[in-house]
């Protein structure tokens, strides 16, 4: 048996002059969660796209379950399920029929076609909306009924693009527990591809990705031991003390209206920010070292400044139906 | 794979297109009221001058009505209209992701093509045989088996017109381009195939008194949807204003042709 899922060798892609994937290797372990987390425009959907034959690759090899996405893109496809980042749902057909439509073009006879239906709407807690035509869908319940279908032929390994994209906390929360279920119950691989840094704590594998390039590929435990860096939060008293901590230190940066970080990977000279601000702080907490330290201690930026504004941006084109 | 499981994938991609017709209520209205509105209106009025009559004298007598005469042409434009607007839905596939669904199926690429365009030749069929209901007010006796015939040809021309729509859908992106490109394809083509008048006006194809100038005569010899309108006259009121077999030859021939132009776009993309 094969215990890799996915096989990425020296994979490059490139739009005009553009390059949206620089040589990419990676090996996603059979059975596992595998997050790839970087920024829009990383080439996190350009990777998706070669892995599930949508696009070929300008170089190099990509093997999906034992079957190299070039050579025999057909066989890929049998073994994979994929949710895309926008809806690719019929809307003008009820939740059963999509599915039906799915479970035929996947050449499944009606019995096990049938049943598996109920089974996965149940998964998804959509039993209930069997028979509604998707367009009175909510965001969430049409996701939720796209990896519905991802799961219906029982492919071995399921490409999620940012399937939590525009949806509420709650929602994103309820779909996380599906997929955490599914792959202690079937035995699925599990690609997700996120800009939300937090989504990946559970993840067993975290891949960084950047301009198109890995940056990164561990565990989220042994990433923040590497590349983590702990940080001390305080709140100054006033704002004089506030100004006087910036200058002092440069390296802190202003986090909400009047808390401050620090970095606090260097013991004496957090010793001597403590001596010198003891007094004229009113808040002194350690922070040990987030997944978001990591980004920025290895790209030089923060993935956050950038995710909240596109995360409102997104919220708005979940709410226009998922047009963009 | 075994092709049982590929018809599975071409009925899948069939039914849905099926299904969606007839939720659409607006593409229905306008498959019935098109005829009515070419029938009763143009049809009925016209009936009266449709006689023989060259420049006040009575010529030549004609054995056809012509609402007899209009009747098959309004098939056409029926199935003319569907089939091109069907390239719609190939557009609304492309625009709203639901194409990435099918494309990332192990489906073979020119069965889903396939199953598309035959979903949409069947639409437009049932189209054009919704007029076959007027065919009594029209004055056209019909046999079983003339039906049959008929159906199966429209269901043939309907099959290269929306190949022909499909390949206008590769290169218009746009649903509004879409609409006018089709309008000023669909009318032009239609005019211009001795739908609403016969080449030769004694109806005879002996009798050389034409009242046409010679651009008009050429414009409907080279338009294929003449030979298709043609093909149907034959079998609906057995007119033919060319040898028979024109009709059925140009008509298979469209089918092949666009079916394989859509083909090669398709699998290009």
């Amino acid at each position: 048996m094969n215990s890799a899922a996915i096989e990425v060798n020296n994979v490059s892609a490139a739009y005009g002059n553009k390059k949206a994937l620089d040589a990419v290797t990676l090996v996603v372990p059979a059975g596992s969660s595998f997050a790839l987390l970087g920024p829009n425009g990383a080439g996190k959907t350009t990777l998706i796209n070669i892995l599930c034959t949508l696009r070929r690759p300008d170089g190099g090899t990509a093997v999906v379950a034992g079957a190299d996405v070039i050579t025999r893109p057909t066989q890929a496809r049998r073994s994979i399920g994929v949710v895309f980042q926008d809806s690719s749902l019929d809307d003008r057909l009820t939740a059963w029929e999509n599915l039906e439509f799915h479970g035929l073009v996947y050449g499944m006879a009606a019995r096990p076609r049938r049943a598996m239906i109920d089974s996965v709407l149940d998964l998804v807690e959509l039993g209930d909306w069997t028979h509604e035509i998707v367009r009175s869908f909510s965001g969430g319940m049409r996701r939720r009924l796209e990896i519905a279908r991802a799961l219906l032929h029982e492919p071995k390994i399921l490409f999620l693009d940012e399937p939590t994209v525009g949806l509420d906390a709650q929602t994103r929360q309820r779909i996380w527990q599906y997929l955490d279920r599914l792959r202690r119950e079937r035995d699925l691989t599990v690609l997700t591809t996120t800009h939300y840094i937090e989504e990946v704590e559970g993840a067993d594998i975290v891949c960084i990705i950047d301009h198109g390039k890995i940056i990164a590929q561990a565990s989220p435990e042994a990433l923040k031991r590497e590349h983590g860096v702990r940080s001390l939060h305080v709140i100054p008293q006033d704002a004089a003390a506030a100004e006087l901590i910036v200058q002092r230190f440069p390296e802190a940066h202003r986090l909400g209206a009047e808390g401050l970080v620090i970095p606090a990977d260097q013991d004496a000279q957090t010793d001597a920010f403590l001596a010198e601000f003891r007094d004229r702080l009113s808040e002194v907490r350690f922070q040990p070292p987030t997944l978001e330290s990591v980004f920025l201690s290895l790209t030089g930026r923060q993935l956050r400044d950038r995710t909240d504004g596109q995360r409102d941006a997104d919220r708005a084109a979940g709410q226009r139906g998922g047009r963009r | 794979m075994s092709p049982i499981i590929l018809l599975r994938g071409i009925y899948a991609i069939w039914l849905r297109e099926i299904t969606r017709a007839t939720r659409d209520r607006a593409q229905l209205i306008g498959g019935v009221s098109r005829p009515l509105i070419w029938l009763l209106i143009l049809g009925v009025g016209l009936n009266p001058y449709f006689r023989g009559e060259v420049y006040g004298e009575v010529r030549f007598v004609i054995p056809y009505t012509y609402l007899q005469f209009l009747f098959p042409a309004v098939i056409v434009l029926n199935i003319m209209y569907t089939s091109i607007q069907f390239a719609v839905s190939v557009i609304w596939d492309r625009e709203f992701g639901f194409l990435r669904e099918v494309l990332v199926s192990p489906m073979p690429r020119p069965l889903i093509l396939l199953g598309k365009v035959l979903g949409g030749s069947t639409i437009a069929m049932i189209h054009g045989g919704l007029v076959l209901i007027l065919a009594r007010f029209a004055d056209v006796t019909l046999t079983l088996g003339q039906m049959f015939v008929a159906l199966g040809l429209m269901f043939v021309l309907a099959f290269g017109l929306t190949s022909f729509g499909v390949l206008l859908a590769a290169r218009v992106r746009s649903f509004e381009g879409f609409g006018v490109f089709s309008n000023t394809i669909i009318l032009p083509l239609y005019f211009a195939s001795s739908s609403v008048f016969p080449l030769d006006p004694a109806l005879t194809r002996t009798q050389m008194v034409t009242a046409y100038p010679e651009w008009l005569v050429f414009l409907v010899q080279i338009n294929p949807i003449t030979y298709a309108v043609d093909a149907l006259r034959g079998v609906l009121i057995g007119f033919n204003q060319f040898p028979p077999t024109y009709g059925w030859a140009v008509i298979a021939a469209m089918a092949v042709v666009f079916f394989l132009v859509a083909l090669i776009d398709f699998s290009r993309s």
